[in-house]
Order: structure tokens, then C-alpha cells, then sequence
């Protein structure tokens, strides 16, 4: 990868990351947004997290196979089990990656 | 911003309380600093992209695409959709800031992220520091980007020391579902991760990673559906009312 593609891709983000941090604080100031609007964006955000953790969590080599991944799936249930009682970062991360080593090592008895 | 004693009791009280909840951020801005170096943004690339973007979620969705090879427009477009929630931020705080400066509304938009926002709708909710919201805000900030800085630091330059075999790197989509999991409050946004989870799986194989994008907006449509479907259903039942025996 060039380092000016890097460059272009770490400022891209910057700057529309702030203008979307910007868009009602400044630029749209005084404006409200039909309810639809604000709804339309919260599925949106929680699709793409969707999209992107599930094939991160069930895929190997392009293929989705539990055979491989149960360990990793595993882990990513207990860490929202945790989440979604609990709350926080901490601990739903430290319980999700405890739980991937468990099952990486049964896995390996296994097998 | 009156610069009076209350603004600096709130700037203190904002510091302390980010101090408090600061260390939970450590691991996981150490893994998105590692993951910029391994996308090959090198060590003052990952700095950079911690102190400007200052976004952990985003950070990490643009360093998987651009690792995973993708077109550099597609891993921007990912990283700024994830961002999308920061416009319901703005536009939460907004109508509280009213006719606020200039250069208030540049230091509002700057540091705003999923904490100081949080922090931000707790002051709001319990009515504290009245009259000093920003000074309070720019405590939690004060803490929180410097630390989210030095977090991407050490992780860029120390995080391949790291054992490979720890997996440390699952920590990222671990993280995600540890955000993810507490914002599901309806049936809609649960129908709208289902879908978008699949397709996200199905179409994998899209070219030119294309299918993030094409995943994401499936499933919003779906939960758009399932909304629609959903309200229908119960205006019907209303409609029907206590002598629906007539049917």
C-alpha cells in the first residue's frame, strides 16, 4: 500500500467524520429532522456492525464453517450475554476473550 | 462561556469522572493502533488517524478493509456509515446549545464520541452544571483524547510484540458486539442485526468488498419492512377494538 493511499484514507475519515459530528451542531443549527430520519440512521449503524462481526466471528478463508469458528462464536455470546446484562466494555471483553481460549483448547482436545 | 468558579468545578468534575472510566479504553485503543501499523499506515499513520478521526469503531473498520485489501473508497465509506450514529449525537445536543459561539460549536462537534456524549446526556438528564455544559464536556475531552492518543500509540509501536496466538485481534469484532448488544432496546433493530449479519455472510464474496456496503443497506431495509409491518399490524388491532368478535 502507498503511503499517499494512506494518507488520503486517515483524512477522508477525519474530515467526514467531523462533519458528520458537525452536521446538526453546526451546519444544519436550528433544523429539526423528521422522526423516520433519525431511525433510518440508527438501523443503518447497527447493520453495518452486523454486516462486518458476524462474517469476522463465523468466517475462515472466505467460508463460513461452525466446525472451525464454534470457539469463536462462542465467545462473541458470552461477550453479548455480558454486554447486554451487565453493560460496559471491561468486562464483556475480558469474559469473551477467557471464553475463546477455553474453547480454542477443548477444540483442540477434540479434534 | 463565563469564566467563573462553577466553570471550573464542572471542567474538574467532567476530568475526574472520564479519569474514572478512562482505563477501559486502553485495550481495545492498543488493538486499533496495531491494526492501523499491520494496514500499513505505519506508527505516525496510526497516530494520526487516532488524534484526527478520533473514532475507535471507524478506526478499525477502515484498517480491516484496507488489510483486507479493498478499495480505499469502499474501507472510507464503511468507516463513515459506523459514524452515521454520531449525527444522532449532534443533533441530540444541538437544540441545547442554542445560540452558542462559533468556536463553541467547533469544540462541541470536535470531541464528540459515543462517552463524552454519553456523559453529556447524563449531566443533561440529572440538571447538572447548568450554564457550564461545555466546560464540563471539555473535561471529559480533555481526558479522553490524549489517553485515546496514547492508547494507538502504544499499541502501533508495542502491539506486535504481543503473542500472536493470544488473538488479540478478535478483540475487534468482540468490542463491536459489546457496543452493539446494549443499543438493541426493539424487535425492529433486532430484525435489522439478523438480516444485515447474513447477508453480511452471504455476500462475502462481493467484489471489491462491495458487500459490507450492499449488507448494510439490505438490512436496514428489512428493518424498515419489519417497522412498517409492525406498525400496520398494530393500527389494525387498534382499529378492530374491543368488538372484534364481529370479524
Amino acid at each position: 500500500m502507498g503511503s499517499t493511499e494512506g494518507w488520503i484514507a486517515i483524512l477522508s475519515l477525519a474530515l467526514g467524520t467531523f462533519l458528520i459530528r458537525y452536521s446538526f451542531i453546526g451546519l444544519l443549527a436550528g433544523r429539526t429532522m423528521p422522526p423516520w430520519f433519525e431511525r433510518t440512521m440508527r438501523l443503518a449503524v447497527l447493520s453495518i456492525f452486523a454486516a462486518l462481526v458476524v462474517p469476522l466471528v463465523v468466517m475462515e478463508h472466505g467460508v463460513a464453517s461452525i466446525a472451525a469458528r464454534w470457539p469463536h462464536a462462542v465467545a462473541a455470546l458470552a461477550t453479548g450475554i455480558v454486554a447486554w446484562r451487565r453493560g460496559g466494555t471491561v468486562l464483556p471483553l475480558a469474559v469473551g476473550m477467557a471464553t475463546l481460549h477455553l474453547a480454542l483448547q477443548a477444540k483442540a482436545l477434540i479434534d | 462561556m463565563p469564566r467563573d468558579g462553577g466553570c471550573q468545578v464542572a471542567f474538574r468534575a467532567g476530568a475526574r469522572r472520564t479519569l474514572a472510566i478512562a482505563p477501559s479504553y486502553l485495550p481495545f485503543g492498543m488493538v486499533c493502533g496495531l491494526a492501523a501499523v499491520q494496514a500499513g499506515l505505519g506508527e505516525l499513520g496510526a497516530i494520526a488517524l487516532a488524534g484526527l478521526a478520533f473514532a475507535g469503531s471507524a478506526q478499525a473498520v477502515l484498517t480491516q478493509f484496507m488489510q483486507s485489501g479493498a478499495p480505499i473508497l469502499v474501507a472510507i465509506v464503511s468507516g463513515l456509515i459506523v459514524n452515521l450514529r454520531m449525527a444522532v449525537y449532534s443533533a441530540a445536543i444541538a437544540p441545547r446549545i442554542g445560540q452558542a459561539r462559533q468556536r463553541d460549536r467547533l469544540l462541541w462537534a470536535g470531541f464528540l464520541v459515543d462517552q463524552t456524549y454519553l456523559f453529556e446526556e447524563a449531566r443533561h438528564a440529572q440538571g447538572e452544571f447548568a450554564g457550564h455544559a461545555l466546560a464540563y464536556y471539555l473535561g471529559s475531552a480533555c481526558v479522553l483524547w490524549p489517553m485515546w492518543v496514547a492508547a494507538n500509540a502504544l499499541g502501533a509501536y508495542a502491539g506486535a510484540l504481543l503473542p500472536g496466538h493470544w488473538q488479540l485481534e478478535f478483540t475487534i469484532p468482540l468490542s463491536f458486539v459489546a457496543m452493539v448488544t446494549p443499543m438493541l432496546r426493539d424487535a425492529t433493530q433486532r430484525a435489522t442485526v439478523v438480516v444485515g449479519g447474513i447477508a453480511g455472510v452471504l455476500l462475502f464474496a462481493m467484489p471489491l468488498k462491495l458487500g459490507l456496503i450492499a449488507a448494510c443497506l439490505i438490512g436496514v431495509l428489512a428493518g424498515l419492512a419489519f417497522d412498517t409491518l409492525l406498525r400496520a399490524l398494530k393500527l389494525h388491532q387498534i382499529q378492530r377494538g374491543p368488538d372484534d368478535g364481529q370479524y
